[in-house]
């Protein structure tokens, strides 16, 4: 398949699934697979906990991810001690998770373990680093997009995104919620000098004014612009938040009347929590919104199977698919040949 | 202090105060082998051994668990195996210099345990090489597997449990012999992890008396004596705003030495860094002095500010008197302690008080207690020794001094004083400081006034 050779470019990449059951292990453990015959060094983690036997909620059984011999992979202890593969210990972190410490191991034979790595950002993206030390070529990052998560997939170079019949039993529908996903990842990323002055800034919301200078609006956060709603604006258009962008933000920056001027930057997609309908419309005004940390999607894989058994037809998905987002789509029940 | 781990950190907090000349001498050569080796060519040698401290791990509980004949897991055999190749690289190290820093006990025997195929790299897991039985079985299942992918409908899953769980016992077997085989060595590792961390705090105490210019103290056996003593810290944010700090000598015997002198005279600092200077001799570090002979004590009672608590139930004066008294009992067993007290019953009338530092002196002298106590009473017992801060000695302009150059203008060395009176500085210093001249005014026609005589005739009549 080709976008395997895509991913070879990359020095990280994570794969995310924009629901549950959308196919993202089968996905993963695909690329595994493929990437297993190369000759590069590969290594693996998840973003917080992954790797249940079976789906507590929708009780379909999910497989855990097959690990080849000879990569690298970054699980917590507690899995670890539970694995079947033979693997070789090459650090053990000395910071803790709530499931111990971060064992990175090298495989010594396949088997299927569960990972469960860091849980925020600046873990992830340690870990990426220090991948390093042992030659890593490509780590490779089981991503979430649930709100729970501290760490976002938006840190590695190149994300693979998982979706299917789980996220709409509707064709159009899953296009359509789907399409909205890649639009936001397309999001354009602000220039170098502006990102590396906001990347420090953990929280609250900022403006930048005219000058290129940095203000404090001291509100703390999009949830509480009720009442802050005069200050917003007085220090400049461009704003900067630290954390969700909501439905009704969205819908308050919407009516107001320098909304072509309005640029709203956030650290990444992940952090937009806004319904496809109120994010059009805003766009549509004349409202834009860019990113620090810009991943690139290189491909889609669909599960055209929903948990409750049901069924789309999977070419014309596929097709759908396709011609809407103009990327490369693959159904992971047929990669795995 | 540059401490490089968290075990070396945890070695410093647990650290006993010592209380014999001996062990203080064997912490303090130790430092000195170290500190002598900063000033010289092999110095890089000690920031590589430092690099080596910051990658040991705290090994305690894998050790523990060793100990109590327990299998450990290869999370726990692996921070071993890095923790004694570690140990070796800082073995390696030290030979490198002409004298030993610090005994730590070869590992290799542990290494080698740990290292079937000789690798020498941190890394861990139950190699082949322990067990051919081991190395057989895995190439079965690696086979199997194989086979299993390329046909699947031929072989059952069942054939693969089995020998992956056959597998694992082999592996829970070699474990096994290998913690039985580890198991000698666990003393020897325990040994190994107390030393590194004492290197680790060595070291940083080395580093440390080089970069603040302390020095290594003599233990005496009659007093204690001082030449340019300072207060690391004081002297630290002086030099933020480019000033110095004046550092001082001193001589104390087994006896009183009253300290008198104008306020802002650094009197209560003189007290601080007397105690500061006993707990870190007594802890294994250099002192803040250009030379120090310190005579050690088995304890230091300190009363230097105001402990008045409504919580307690204690005034200033409640407070005051429940520390003096400890010091007092202290005295009269004979124990041996430095007693440091500032401004002795300053917390209540001149008369009474004056009596309470006489008679504290006394037993003091008595009983040969080492003590300081600094105060602003007249009148004081002729017996005991007496020295005076020199504080503003000399004349100077109207307003050429205030309270922000003061500190500047002040002498603050000390001086053997036989005269019965203190300074009387306090309305001059008051008024330098700014404080309303009506204050000064009125207090000054104060002093002349008759009941201001009479006061004065009685102090020199029963002071004789």
């Amino acid at each position: 398949m080709p976008f395997i050779k895509e991913i070879e470019k990359y020095k990280s990449l994570s794969i995310v699934g924009l629901e549950k059951n959308t196919g993202k292990t089968e996905c993963l453990n695909y690329v595994l697979s493929r990437l297993s015959d190369s000759t590069k060094q590969i290594a693996l983690t998840s973003i917080g906990v992954d790797g249940e036997n079976t789906d507590v909620v929708t009780q379909t059984h999910k497989p855990e991810i097959e690990v080849y011999e000879g990569m690298i992979f970054v699980t917590s202890e507690l899995h670890y001690q539970k694995k079947q593969l033979v693997a070789e210990v090459l650090d053990v972190s000395t910071q803790s998770t709530s499931l111990g410490r971060l064992v990175t191991a090298k495989a010594k034979s396949s088997d299927k373990v569960m990972i469960s790595g860091p849980a925020s950002n600046v873990a992830i993206k340690d870990l990426i680093s220090q991948m390093r030390n042992f030659n890593v070529d490509i780590t490779l990052v089981d991503g979430a997009l649930s709100r729970k998560s501290l760490g976002s997939p938006a840190v590695t170079d190149a994300m693979i995104l998982a979706t299917g019949a789980a996220l709409s039993a509707n064709i159009p529908q899953l296009v359509y919620k789907t399409n909205y996903t890649y639009d936001l990842i397309s999001l354009k990323a602000v220039d170098d000098e502006s990102k590396e002055r906001l990347l420090p800034i953990q929280k609250g919301i900022w403006a930048i004014n005219d000058e290129g200078n940095l203000i404090d609006l001291e509100i703390e956060s999009v949830l509480l612009i009720e009442k802050a709603k005069d200050r917003l604006f007085k220090q400049g258009n461009r704003i900067f938040v630290n954390g969700a962008i909501t439905d009704k933000f969205l819908n308050f920056l919407r009516v107001q009347k320098h909304i072509k001027e309005i640029e709203i930057i956030v650290r990444d997609f992940t952090r937009i929590f806004a319904s496809p309908e109120t994010y059009y419309a805003f766009i549509k005004r004349g409202g834009s919104i860019k990113v620090l940390q810009k991943t690139k999607l290189i491909a889609v894989c669909i599960n055209p199977v929903s948990p409750d058994g049901y069924c789309l037809n999977s070419d014309e998905l596929k097709q759908a698919m396709e011609d809407k987002l103009k990327l490369p789509v693959y159904d992971v029940r047929k990669l795995a040949n | 202090m540059q401490l490089q781990s968290g075990l070396g950190k945890r070695y410093l907090l647990d650290m006993p105060m010592m209380y014999q000349a001996c062990e203080v001498k064997n912490e303090l050569d130790k430092v000195n082998r170290i500190y002598s080796i900063l000033g010289g060519k092999k110095a890089g040698l000690i920031t590589k051994i430092q690099t080596k401290l910051m990658q040991v791990r705290d090994i305690k509980g894998s050790i523990k668990n060793l100990k109590a004949n327990m299998v450990l897991d290869d999370i726990e055999l692996f921070e071993i195996k890095s923790f004694a190749l570690v140990s070796y690289e800082i073995l390696q190290l030290q030979a490198e210099f002409e004298t030993t820093l610090i005994e730590i006990p070869d590992l290799n025997s542990v290494i080698s345990i740990l290292d079937p195929e000789n690798n020498k790299i941190p890394s861990f897991y139950i190699y082949d090489a322990y067990s051919r039985e081991l190395a057989r079985v895995r190439k079965e299942i690696k086979e199997l597997k194989a086979a299993i992918k390329a046909n699947p409908e031929k072989h059952t899953d069942q054939n693969l449990e089995a020998l992956q769980s056959h597998s694992e016992e082999v592996e829970a077997e070699v474990r096994a012999e290998i913690c039985e085989k580890l198991y000698p060595y666990a003393s020897e590792l325990e040994n190994a992890l107390n030393q590194v961390a004492h290197l680790d705090v060595i070291t940083a105490k080395a580093i440390l008396a080089e970069s603040m210019a302390f020095t290594r103290a003599q233990i005496s056996e009659s007093g204690t004596e001082y030449k340019a003593m300072f207060h690391p810290q004081i002297r630290e944010t002086l030099a933020l705003s480019k000033r110095n700090f004046q550092p001082i000598n001193i001589r104390l015997n087994h006896s009183v030495c009253f300290i008198t002198g104008a306020n802002m005279a650094g009197k209560t600092v003189i007290l601080k860094t007397l105690a500061l200077c006993q707990y870190l001799l007594q802890f294994g570090f250099f002192v803040p002095a250009q030379s120090a002979q310190i005579a050690l004590v088995d304890r230091i009672l300190v009363s230097v500010g105001d402990d008045q608590s409504e919580q307690n139930g204690l005034s200033s004066f409640a407070s005051e008197m429940v520390k003096i008294n400890e010091m007092v009992e202290a005295s009269i067993q004979k124990e041996i302690v430095l007693v440091l007290v500032d401004e002795l019953a300053r917390t209540t009338n001149p008369t009474e008080g004056r009596a309470i530092v006489n008679a504290v002196a006394e037993i003091f002298n008595e009983n040969q207690t080492l003590s300081v106590i600094t105060t602003h009473y007249s009148g004081l017992d002729s017996r005991c020794r007496k020295l005076r801060v020199k504080g503003l000695d000399k004349e100077f302009k109207p307003g050429e001094i205030n309270k922000n150059n003061i500190n500047d203008y002040m002498d603050y060395s000390l001086i053997e004083d036989d005269a019965t009176k203190v300074p009387h500085e306090a309305l001059r210093i008051a008024g330098i400081l700014g404080i309303n001249h009506q204050i000064i005014e009125k207090a000054n026609k104060n002093l002349l006034k008759p009941e201001g005589f009479e006061i004065k005739e009685e102090e020199t009549k029963s002071y004789i």
